[in-house]
């Protein structure tokens, strides 16, 4: 286990991020299907864990994926998402740390673990719908969506969904990392990448 | 529009400080995302949907800029006027149409625009000054580099799987994906790689102060702006 940080570290963080915030964002822009919002956090990890599942395959020591956590959350801030998808974001970030530090960094497992923990910040995309934030939000929506499609996202999320959520998302990661790791095994191996 | 080459300095007439770049940006990102179509903030929407239009016009895109504004403005007033007339399954396609375009679409091209004007130096030497530390900035503005590299690998995929006829044969989705992703991750791997070699050269790895030879300064434009901006926030947050 390589304890120093490095610019390549730094890098790797970089390009690796770029590749997971534009699949997140293309399945988020698919959340606007009222159907799609609902599903949304089973879809996304399962298309995203690919790449993650490379990406925790080059990370040696603490604080990468905490980065990445940071700066997901900075640029879906940008793109208006409300606040509190930074301590979802953050949350989800050192979990995962913990994790994949467990797992020595190098145990496969703790991989795919990593990748079902990580996922759960898309809850701070759609947590907007729930709790104290539910009124206010679905309020906002009328003007600007209409009656219907607030309707029809009222009765997709329920305040259980929530709770469906969090299972979606980790059966979601679990799923994706499995998959990542099929295709790891299967491509990245033999070219002597991993 | 090309996404390939940075824009050249004698192109970009107008000169912002990426700094107020990065607030144009908040901005138009919160007011078109979260804004209601309703009052006050129908006005704020519809100025946020010029402000692409004006940054396209300063680059000197002017093809896309007009292209974007008739789209953009057909779909304002479509949202305004149209929809709270029509009803049920109409309505909601429409709804979900519209709102696609007119939330993603001046964010998309404001964030094409910072992209496509701001030098990385630039934008490295801004973040510098406003304090941000160095393990969010670098890997920032790796990033900034790789949105058009991804794009440009993705056509050049697709145009492999064309040319041996692969493409439109694959029904299985998760072969698709497989098709698409696994050669993107191969070249974001070597890409990674030869970017940390190029930073290395360029004395990124030492730990010491670096000095910037860009000029990044505030001016009283930027200043003017800013105070625009953050009086949209302010007006946007309070009604």
């Amino acid at each position: 286990m390589q304890k120093k940080f490095e610019i390549k570290d730094l890098i790797t963080v970089g390009v690796f991020t770029a590749l997971y915030f534009v699949l997140t964002f293309i399945v988020a822009c698919l959340g606007f299907i009222p159907i799609f919002m609902a599903i949304m956090p089973l879809i996304a990890p399962i298309l995203v864990g690919i790449p993650l599942m490379l990406y925790f395959s080059k990370i040696k020591h603490f604080g990468m994926v905490l980065i990445t956590s940071v700066i997901i959350a900075i640029l879906m801030f940008v793109t208006g998402h409300p606040y509190p998808i930074f301590i979802f974001c953050i949350g989800a970030g050192l979990l995962t740390e913990l994790v994949l530090f467990l797992g020595k960094y190098e145990s496969i497992k703790c991989c795919v673990i990593g990748s079902s923990t990580f996922s759960l910040w898309i809850l701070g995309m759609t947590i907007a719908f729930f709790f104290s934030f539910r009124e206010s939000y679905l309020a906002s929506l009328v003007d600007g969506y209409g009656q219907e499609y607030v309707d029809k996202m009222m009765s997709y999320t329920p305040t259980w969904m929530f709770f469906a959520m969090i299972a979606m998302c980790l059966v979601g990661g679990l799923i994706g990392g499995l998959l990542g790791a099929g295709v790891l095994k299967k491509h990245f191996k033999k070219a002597g990448m991993v | 529009m090309d996404i390939g080459l940075q824009l050249t300095t004698e192109k970009t007439g107008l000169k912002i400080d990426p700094r107020t770049k990065i607030m144009i940006l908040i901005t138009v990102g919160i007011i078109m995302m979260s804004g209601k179509l309703t009052g006050v903030e129908y006005i704020l929407r519809i100025i946020c949907t010029f402000v692409p239009f004006v940054l396209l016009l300063s680059v000197r895109q002017f093809k896309s800029a007009f292209g974007y504004l008739f789209i953009l403005l057909c779909v304002e007033l479509c949202e305004g006027f149209i929809v709270p007339k029509t009803q049920g399954v109409l309505n909601l396609v429409i709804m979900i149409i519209c709102g696609i375009i007119s939330r993603f679409g001046p964010s998309y091209l404001c964030g094409w625009y910072v992209v496509k004007s701001t030098s990385v130096s630039e934008f490295v030497t801004a973040m510098d000054k406003m304090y941000f530390p160095k393990v969010i900035t670098i890997p920032m503005s790796v990033m900034f580099r790789y949105f058009p590299t991804l794009k440009e690998e993705y056509a050049s995929i697709h145009d492999a799987m064309k040319m041996r006829g692969i493409g439109k044969t694959v029904k299985n989705p998760f072969v698709y994906i497989e098709y698409i992703l696994v050669p993107i991750m191969m070249s974001t791997v070597q890409i990674a790689n030869d970017l940390s070699a190029a930073s290395l050269t360029k004395g990124l790895g030492a730990h010491k102060k670096r000095t910037h030879i860009c000029n990044v300064r505030m001016k009283a434009f930027d200043v003017m702006l800013i105070v625009a901006l953050i009086a949209m926030l302010v007006i946007f947050f309070i009604f």
